[in-house]
């Protein structure tokens, strides 16, 4: 398939993924901290800017850190492109250009989400009872979700589209238990127990956290939880595992050739086999930054093998008789 | 007739359905009793299933000049146009002889030995001083002589009936996409009524396309050619129809990024590499196509492409340079043409047309501005149409002196009183304008799809049918003869 399309899938992916994400953990943090008083106010908002990382593109903005400022930033700012609305816009933007590939139900999907977003005043529903809005966005990207799956033919272009999917997914839940872990690192033990269930709620598995583990909120669990759980669909690993099918039938084979497939093989054994009491006793941080970084270099590595790609030599393999003829 | 019926008035205009108002024509009887007979509601309901079958498919178009482009969506009328079989068939063969003669005289003109100048048929000067010549052009030959692959033929019905030419589209003709999903939408508004008729299929246009675009190949490109489809991108107006092609034909639709010239050879960026391409269909003007022969500053087109179709590496399909032969003071000579290249009659006529550097023709057209119609020679979509009997005294003074600076660039031609059609108003039917632009695919052979867009101007009284200025369309019923 053309090289752009793929990319268009990749992002439209990500940007769903991102969009997703980015609501439900406004979500948890903004009602997380009616309750929890243990944790300021403040850094958990800061937390926030650092899981989706744009506390530095907030800071430079010069605004005053609460609520409604980072609220406003991260849904509609237009100084800030990772905006909820941006998210959704770009998604849809790079469906329509593959407005061919993909299903009609799809397309409808995503335009129903951009038409009702584009319909609501955002400011007001910042500054009033915020729940309804993160409902609605996350609503709508389960349901372009669920309609991909349900109408999409399982070709390359849905491997791509699931291939950014997962990996943005990947990053986020990863990006979550690094910043909560360091967080929880320097403020003490205390107020743990809260402190956790925002981070499995951020990651919409304080459910299935509980039905696995019962009455247990022991740190050890909730790490492996979200870093190493097969079953969990927001594990780290999770991801990284349908990730590397979806990039084994692009590539035709599972055996790793390529370099995406070598540099996601690798840090998807690494994720597999970790020891979470190991890390716990280690330096937890550290790995996961290690962590975060190989898979920053396979979404590199995926761009310039697939999408970036001017093998010119390609054309030369081509009877230059025919060329000259 | 029923109540649909009861206020009709045909005008004075020719009506393609009635003969007078209370008597229709009888290859519309049929339709006419049937529609007729509905009920308001069983119409409201009706266009609520043609709402939604256009608004599911997503076809629009956009218009420029709004902001973020909006994008509308084409309306189409409830009432088809109905063409029986024995007048078709003489469109058929007018269109074949027109659009063949049209290659002939492209291929004389760019790869030939210009034999329609050499003989006087057409002055040297006139074909030089179109918008459309690109001697950059010159040499690059296409297969079969197919440089107009797919034709738009624009035709109209006079006071009397006649079928005339009011345009050639040789370049880029759009609305193919339009014919394909109105019948769609047509079979679930109107089954019954549609099974009623004999109406033939138009849904092998992608097949048809495909085919006429592999048989234009290089010969270096093998049993199995690679077709693409090329658009400016998502913001042009026509992208809808772009991409249906695209899809109609299970071809890649790709954009000027997306293609490299390596060595005179064209080829996509897949996620596998690069992938030769065989055959453009192209639907990026001649002036953005290439920017190392023509505009430089496009970012749409692909460097080098011009070269690559030189060495007959690719095909590039339209041809550059067609917009020549769709002059529209070119379109004047049209018939010699036909009678040079063929020696036969022209079966469809043109419209009269004048000529404006012509003294004699120039003064008479300036004496009657007002009742005549003036066209800049190489605009399409209707932009720049004078039309006299409804232009202001002020247009009518800027275009004589229009005519007077630059009388190369405009023709004048008689008003034709185009034909009317019953089309739903509300909730009864008036007469409306209609033209037809019937397309005809050139590959190894010539084949016309039956019917074609017809395009109605939906405001009362207006002459003007071009989408981006208030028209709607028909689905175009082509009757299939009766079996003996």
């Amino acid at each position: 398939m053309l090289a752009r399309h793929a990319e268009s899938l990749f992002w439209a992916g990500r940007y769903i993924e991102r969009a997703e994400s980015t609501a439900r953990m406004l979500d948890v943090t903004y009602h997380s901290r009616l309750e929890v008083m243990s944790i300021s106010e403040t850094s958990s908002w800061h937390d926030l800017l650092k899981i989706l990382n744009v506390d530095l593109a907030f800071s430079e903005g010069e605004r005053a850190l609460s609520a409604e400022t980072v609220s406003e930033f991260l849904v509609f700012d237009e100084t800030n492109p990772g905006t909820i609305r941006s998210n959704v816009e770009l998604a849809r933007e790079n469906l329509r250009a593959v407005r061919e590939l993909v299903s009609t139900e799809l397309w409808e999907s995503i335009n129903a989400f951009h038409l009702r977003l584009s319909a609501r005043n955002l400011r007001d529903d910042v500054s009033g009872e915020p729940h309804e809005l993160y409902a609605m966005v996350r609503t709508h990207c389960q349901a372009v979700a669920g309609v991909a799956n349900e109408t999409m033919p399982r070709d390359e272009g849905w491997n791509f589209l699931g291939l950014g999917w997962m990996l943005e997914r990947s990053m986020m839940t990863l990006r979550l238990l690094l910043i909560r872990y360091s967080q929880l690192v320097t403020a003490g033990a205390t107020g743990g127990f809260h402190h956790w269930v925002s981070t499995l709620k951020s990651a919409s598995g304080s459910e299935a956290f509980r039905r696995r583990y019962r009455a247990s909120m022991d740190p050890a669990d909730v790490v492996a939880f979200l870093l190493i759980s097969p079953h969990f669909p927001r594990s780290v690993l999770f991801g990284l595992q349908t990730a590397d099918k979806s990039l084994a039938w692009i590539e035709g084979t599972a055996a790793p050739q390529s370099r995406p497939q070598r540099l996601l093989g690798r840090v998807r054994a690494d994720v597999e086999f970790t020891d979470v009491n190991e890390l716990l006793n280690g330096d937890l941080s550290l790995h996961l930054g290690r962590i975060e970084q190989d898979i920053r270099k396979v979404t590199e590595a995926i761009e310039i093998t697939y999408f970036r790609s001017t093998d010119e030599l390609a054309v030369h393999v081509l009877d230059p008789t025919m060329v000259r003829g | 007739m029923g109540g649909l019926f009861t206020t009709y008035d045909t005008g004075g205009f020719f009506d393609e359905a009635h003969v007078e108002a209370d008597r229709a024509r009888p290859h519309y009887d049929a339709l006419l009793q049937q529609l007729g007979a509905f009920t308001p509601d069983e119409l409201n309901r009706r266009e609520r299933i043609r709402d939604e079958a256009f608004r599911t498919a997503g076809i629009t178009f956009t218009v420029y000049g709004e902001r973020e482009g909006v994008e509308r969506t084409f309306p189409m009328d409830l009432v088809p146009r109905i063409i029986p079989a024995d007048e078709w068939e003489t469109i058929e063969q007018g269109l074949v002889q027109r659009v063949t003669v049209l290659n002939r005289f492209l291929d004389d003109l760019y790869v030939g030995e210009r034999a329609a100048i050499r003989d006087g048929i057409v002055p040297w000067w006139l074909v030089c001083s179109s918008d459309g010549f690109r001697r950059e052009a010159a040499g690059v030959p296409v297969p079969h002589a197919a440089r107009c692959l797919v034709a738009g033929v624009d035709i109209v019905r006079d006071g009397e009936g006649g079928y005339c030419v009011l345009e050639d589209n040789l370049r880029n003709p759009s609305g193919i996409s339009y014919v394909l999903e109105n019948r769609q939408a047509m079979t679930r508004v109107l089954p019954k009524i549609f099974a009623n008729h004999r109406v033939r299929p138009v849904d092998h246009y992608g097949l048809s396309l495909l085919h006429a675009l592999q048989s234009v190949a290089p010969p270096s490109a093998g049993d199995d050619p690679t077709v693409v489809v090329l658009t400016p991108g998502i913001y042009n107006s026509a992208y809808f129809e772009h991409a249906f092609l695209a899809r109609q034909m299970g071809v890649e639709l790709v954009e000027g990024r997306d293609l490299v010239v390596d060595d005179h050879v064209v080829a996509m960026r897949t996620t596998k590499g690069l992938q030769r391409v065989d055959v453009i269909y192209r639907r990026i003007d001649d002036d953005f196509l290439d920017p190392v022969v023509f505009r430089p500053d496009s970012s749409l087109g692909v460097p080098g492409l011009m070269a690559a179709a030189r060495a007959q590496t690719v095909t590039i399909a339209n041809a550059v340079g067609n917009g020549v032969a769709d002059d529209k003071a070119v379109y004047a000579f049209v018939p010699d043409l036909i009678r040079y290249y063929t020696g036969d009659e022209p079966i469809l006529s043109n419209i009269d047309t004048y000529l404006l550097w012509d003294p004699d023709q120039r003064d008479m057209v300036l004496d009657r501005l007002d009742q005549l119609v003036v066209k800049p020679v190489a605009e399409a979509g209707g932009y720049g149409v004078v039309i006299g009997p409804k232009a202001t005294d002020e247009e009518l003074e800027q275009v004589r002196r229009q005519i007077i600076d630059d009388p190369r660039n405009y023709i004048a031609q008689e008003l034709v009183q185009l034909s009317r059609h019953p089309t739903l108003v509300d909730d009864h039917m008036e007469g409306r304008h209609i033209d037809l632009r019937p397309f005809v695919l050139c590959g190894d052979s010539v084949e016309v799809i039956p019917g074609g867009l017809t395009r109605v101007a939906l405001r009362k009284g207006s002459l003007v049918v071009n989408s981006s200025q208030g028209g709607g369309s028909k689905d175009t019923w082509v009757l299939a003869p009766e079996e003996e």
